[in-house]
């Protein structure tokens, strides 16, 4: 049986590419015990993450090497869900509001 | 990959239509276990948002040491793990069998730490008093149904693709399975190696003291 073999990038750069992605969790780190804002933490942890996860779905899933047809079909209708659970994130702050009635 | 490697024959002399991704349908349902999957994790990281932002005496439980310098090592395990894993996809495609399965034994072999190290946390939480509806900090009980389910699934995916390694390594090495089976394993490797990237700032940086 064949076995398609999908052509990616050589040891190299996936060294490159843990070797950043270590650099990336050290700068998270890092960020926390700056005291920064815990909104400024939360948006520069998450973009970090995001990075992140872009590097691991280009370079270790390989997808930078998949035919573009996989990423579009696969990539933002993900993005599309996790930003319409995102779009209800609002509500939470109704929560602190609501308490039980005193009984 | 060529369009009629893509084409399967049919018995009487036909062929079925070529895929449109031009990639196996092994691997194409991998992908498609990874997007379900991602917003399962994406679901649970929300309301684990919700809780917080709507608890006004959310507690921040966790010191450097040991809790966040033991979860940047099991970030660095699961790491080093991605990279063995994708030196095992290299092997296994360059038909190096043997070369494969040690590279799959020793990502095995990281997965296993990773949970070792993961577990040996939880069981210090359980005897600091916490649980899935115990906070011994006094603040919401909230925080270790979040803590507990969030690591919790992930843990699941690490045991799954702990036991999932250890099958293929050991069918590949009879022959029974090919290179693509390795490749789709390590995809999905890869995915909980992603879902950790959210879970360790969200989860535990977050949560730093």
């Amino acid at each position: 049986m064949t076995t398609p073999s999908t052509p990616g990038p050589g040891i190299k750069l996936y060294i490159t590419v843990w070797i950043g992605l270590i650099l990336i969790v050290a700068s998270e780190v890092a960020l926390t015990y700056a005291r920064l804002p815990s909104g400024t933490l939360l948006a520069a942890l998450l973009a970090l993450a995001s990075v992140e996860a872009a590097l691991g779905l280009m370079y270790f899933m390989h997808l930078r090497y998949e035919p573009r047809l996989l990423f579009w079909c696969l990539i933002p209708p993900l993005i599309f869900v996790l930003l319409m659970l995102n779009h209800l994130w609002r509500d939470a702050h109704r929560l602190s509001t609501l308490r039980f009635p005193p009984t | 990959m060529s369009e009629s490697e893509l084409s399967l024959a049919m018995p009487h002399g036909e062929t079925m239509e070529a895929s449109p991704f031009r990639i196996q349908s092994k691997k194409l349902v991998i992908w498609l276990f990874i997007v379900a999957d991602a917003a399962t994790f994406g679901a649970m990281l929300f309301a684990y948002g919700y809780l917080r932002a709507g608890s006004p005496d959310w507690v921040r439980p966790f010191a450097f040491a040991p809790t966040i310098i033991n979860a940047m090592v099991m970030t660095l395990v699961l790491l080093t793990s991605s990279l063995t894993m994708l030196a095992a996809v290299a092997a296994a495609q360059a038909g190096r069998r043997e070369a494969a399965v040690r590279w799959l034994g020793v990502t095995t072999l990281l997965g296993i730490g990773f949970a070792v190290l993961h577990l040996r946390e939880w069981f210090n939480m359980f005897a600091a008093g916490w649980s899935l509806s115990a906070n011994p900090k006094g603040g919401p009980v909230l925080f270790g149904a979040s803590f507990f389910s969030i690591t919790g699934l992930h843990l699941l995916h690490v045991i799954g693709g702990v036991i999932a390694m250890t099958v293929v390594a050991l069918m590949f090495r009879r022959g029974r399975l090919d290179a693509a089976h390795v490749e789709t394993t390590g995809l999905y490797w890869h995915f909980v190696d992603l879902v950790w990237m959210f879970v360790f700032p969200l989860v535990y940086l977050m949560n730093a003291r």
